[in-house]
């Protein structure tokens, strides 16, 4: 019973860290801005960790649904409804859509073939975006567009210009997500996804459909990961096609892997670290991507299970 | 009632025939040992039946329905349960989660995201009665890859029974086990065949463990049938010798 | 009209020859140790820049000469040191390390040589077209589907003369029993892998001549490159040939009609090929 209470006690100091951020992130040299960042990137990577750490197949290609998302969301504000809201649900539908139909292509595959094919629907997408100039601006991508404040009726959230009330914004649909996918993740919905990466051979032959199961944890890290995307572009006030290039699926991975993919907030501390990283790296050289790189293989050599799996690993033992 | 019947099932892999012809009558309640000397296709006969590999010829008819070319989740649905020559089971995951999966499977929970909180202490208790019948609870929430051979085998086989099976299929259950597993996983399929009324098809190399449990044998050799008849019958068949003491030779 | 066509399906047969060439090195590597080397596009960019640094020293035919074995040797480091440790382990963690591996190349060359093109010295005569009515066969085109031809060529008598060769090929059907056969499983890796980056070296120097010489050329190949192994087929040589040669054509056609779906094409004939044959049109059952 005392894993539990560390669980919990753990889960509680998160969420209080995540809702004070605007307060203590200026202490140590951040800005709420950095904050929002970490949020989005954390929620990419904890949708598609359900694939990777859950269900155990190696998706690189989920920047496409957080890109579509993203642009989901820029373009309905920009060409259709001036509003937040009807933008997040256009880039939502749009990016679990794609993923839905995709999916069916690519359940029959395993391993690094299944790895190469996300990839390649990934650069799918990102062509189309970069070469539809018309529609999405090419390489320029949508701009001149501004997320909308949000009228509840009574009370006017103006998320545009209040950087910190942005934060909570996306902290309460950050909140939201993760108590949707921890809810399913402990489902028997949820279980079966943990036979299918222990042993996909035995879920089979305990009756676990593993090829529709796939599909379905497919679909549902496409929607997480196009909520994130969302929030991004709403973030950025622009989107282009790099929200839909491989290099961002890679990061979403690293994140996961780099926090634990086998734990639930692994993605968050991965995604922390990841994010805060290249924020400050950038900041003092143009070669930031040299170090990203270096820092991928540092990780995988170094750290494959992760900040979390060590820690986990020491408890334990 | 005839619960299985394999009707002259064949399976080729390019020139090479694994199974040859062979035709299989399971009754309702029966334990039918299937044995042959190496090499002989038992396993691959086993794939058959279980769907994890289509005949090339031949049908398999379970429960009075055509399943030659189910997929192997459905046969499951459909009441076949299997163990594998290589343990399979989730080493990750404690004998509990190990346990409670098929349990949830069986009852129809594989796509659920809920589960009522009665449902759920219904899921614990069986989770819970199984354990017990092979003597895994102490061990509930320890990692089954971190247990020993002989336990690994006896959660595989819980884990097949979980599914509440009209009929179970083992293969080598005893494999790589000292003589005191094997007398405990023997007690153990006993115990199922007798108490819980299961069908058990059993390919085994143990002529002790075959000789103890089986009412009827089947010998296949090189893919086909050699002979097919009681203990004492087969134990008396001159072919089944020299197949074994041919192959030793 | 038909010799709009006749041009462009020729031309998307040297495109495609092209895509085969790279996509052979990484399905030579794929093939035998489960490694999806992300890198690829990288190694060939290296291989552009190391020809574009020693042409001064000993001209276009020494660097196409040299080059491509001095980027097989960075792969042959390369692989030593990074990436076999990764062997035993989940395809994820090699996958990411060259991922990483891909960004340091890019990044690094543009530290280097700057971020645009840099000029690449072919020599004149091979740049003149062969005639005036068939204007778009320049002596260059030709002679890049000449050279991939006699790579391909070299390929083959490798893997079915050479003991070598022969080992990749055991090797990439069942590795296990080749160990147990004596065989040093680490060297043939290693080699192996050393040869799909000859390879992409060799595409390199080609591609250099042909689109000019930028850090990103490489990122830009690798997904066409990827695509010929899926529709060409996993687990086989003669699949990616085919799969290249497929996709540059259709490329080529489909530049006529649709001129914006040019890229789009390949991954809408990546899709059919997954939807009806998953493995790929020559790849084998139960690669994955």
């Amino acid at each position: 019973m005392g894993q539990v209470n560390q669980k919990q006690a753990a889960n509680v100091a998160i969420w209080l860290l995540l809702l004070t951020a605007p307060v203590w992130m200026g202490w140590i040299g951040g800005y709420t801005e950095l904050g929002s960042r970490v949020l989005v990137n954390a929620l990419a990577a904890m949708g598609l960790n359900i694939l990777l750490g859950y269900t155990g197949v190696l998706s690189f290609g989920q920047a496409a649904y957080f890109g579509l998302g993203a642009y989901g969301t820029a373009m309905t504000i920009k060409y259709l409804v001036p509003s937040t809201m009807v933008g997040m649900v256009v880039g939502v539908l749009i990016g679990t859509a794609a993923a839905a139909l995709i999916g069916p292509l690519i359940v029959r595959l395993r391993g690094v073939y299944f790895a190469m094919v996300t990839i390649a629907f990934g650069q799918v997408f990102y062509f189309i975006t970069f070469r539809w100039y018309t529609v999405t601006g090419g390489d320029d991508g949508v701009n001149n567009w501004y997320r909308q404040p949000i009228d509840l009726g009574f009370v006017k959230l103006d998320i545009l210009h209040s950087g910190v009330l942005f934060y909570y914004f996306i902290l309460f649909f950050f909140a939201i997500s993760l108590l949707l996918m921890a809810f399913v993740l402990r489902s028997p919905f949820g279980r079966t996804l943990l036979a299918i990466r222990e042993n996909e051979r035995r879920a089979r032959f305990l009756g676990i459909p593993v090829e529709r199961h796939i599909w379905l944890s497919f679909v549902i890290s496409g929607f997480f990961c196009s909520i994130a995307g969302t929030l991004y572009a709403l973030l950025n006030n622009f989107v282009d096609p790099r929200s839909l290039y491989w290099g961002l699926s890679g990061n979403f991975v690293i994140m996961a892997v780099l926090g634990g993919m086998r734990s639930f907030w692994g993605p968050l501390v991965g995604a922390v670290i990841f994010v805060v990283l290249q924020d400050y790296v950038s900041s003092m050289t143009e070669n930031w991507e040299s170090f990203i790189g270096l820092f991928f293989v540092l990780v995988v050599l170094f750290f494959p299970r992760g900040v979390l799996g060590i820690i986990r690993r020491r408890v334990t033992s | 009632m005839t619960l299985l019947k394999v009707e002259n099932a064949s399976r080729h892999f390019g020139s090479l025939v694994a199974v040859d012809k062979v035709s299989l009558n399971v009754e309702e309640g029966e334990l039918r040992a299937i044995i042959g000397p190496n090499g002989a296709g038992k396993t691959t006969f086993f794939n058959l039946i279980s769907g994890l590999v289509t005949p090339t010829a031949g049908k398999i008819i379970f429960k009075g329905e055509d399943v030659t070319h189910l997929l192997p989740a459905r046969r499951v649905w459909r009441g076949m349960a299997r163990t594998f020559q290589i343990t399979e089971i989730f080493p990750e995951l404690t004998v509990r989660e190990n346990l409670r999966i098929p349990v949830e499977s069986a009852a129809g929970f594989r796509l659920s995201a809920w589960m009522s909180r009665a449902a759920d202490e219904e899921v614990q208790a069986r989770v819970a009665e199984l354990m017990q019948m092979c003597a895994l609870d102490d061990k509930a929430d320890r990692l089954v890859g971190e247990l020993s051979h002989g336990d690994q085998r006896a959660t595989e086989i819980m884990m097949a029974l979980a599914l509440k099976p009209s009929l179970l299929l083992l293969d080598e259950p005893t494999a790589g086990m000292g003589d005191q597993e094997t007398y405990d996983i023997t007690r153990l399929i006993r115990k199922l065949h007798k108490d819980q009324k299961l069908t058990i098809v059993l390919v085994e190399h143990d002529m002790r463990v075959v000789f103890h449990l089986a009412d009827r044998i089947m010998v296949l050799a090189e893919g086909a049938m050699l002979a097919e008849g009681t203990p004492d019958e087969i134990a008396k068949n001159e072919l089944v010798q020299a197949a074994y003491l041919g192959k030793a030779a | 009209m038909t010799q709009l066509i006749l041009f462009n399906v020729i031309n998307g047969l040297i495109v495609g020859a092209f895509y085969a060439l790279m996509a052979l090195g990484l399905s030579l590597i794929l093939n035998l140790s489960g490694v999806i080397n992300f890198a690829h596009g990288g190694f060939l960019a290296i291989g552009g820049y190391i020809a574009y640094v020693l042409i001064p020293f000993i001209g276009f035919w020494g660097a196409l000469l040299i080059a491509p074995f001095l980027t097989a040797a960075i792969g042959l480091i390369v692989e030593r040191i990074m990436i076999r440790p990764l062997y035993g382990r989940d395809p994820l963690y090699s996958l990411l390390l060259t991922f990483g591996l891909a960004y340091i190349f890019e990044d690094g060359t543009r530290f280097i040589f700057g971020a645009t093109s840099v000029p690449y010295q072919v020599p004149n005569w091979l740049m003149q077209p062969l005639s005036t009515d068939y204007f778009f066969l320049t002596g260059y085109r030709m002679f890049m589907m000449i050279l991939v031809a006699a790579a391909v060529i070299g390929l083959y008598l490798i893997l079915t003369r050479t003991r070598l060769g022969m080992r990749i090929r055991a090797g990439t059907l069942d590795l296990e029993t080749v160990s147990v056969l004596g065989v040093n499983v680490r060297v043939l890796r290693n080699l192996n892998f050393g040869l799909g980056i000859y390879l992409a070296g060799l595409a390199g120097v080609l591609a250099a001549g042909m689109l000019g010489l930028s850090p990103t050329i490489g990122t830009s190949l690798i997904m066409p490159s990827f695509v010929t192994i899926i529709v060409g087929g996993l687990g086989s040589l003669p699949g990616t040939l085919l799969g290249g040669l497929l996709i540059g054509v259709a490329s080529g056609v489909t530049t006529v009609f649709f001129p914006s779906a040019t890229e789009a094409v390949i991954y809408v004939l990546m899709g059919i090929v997954l939807l009806v044959r998953p493995r790929g049109l020559l790849g084998e059952e139960g690669r994955f």
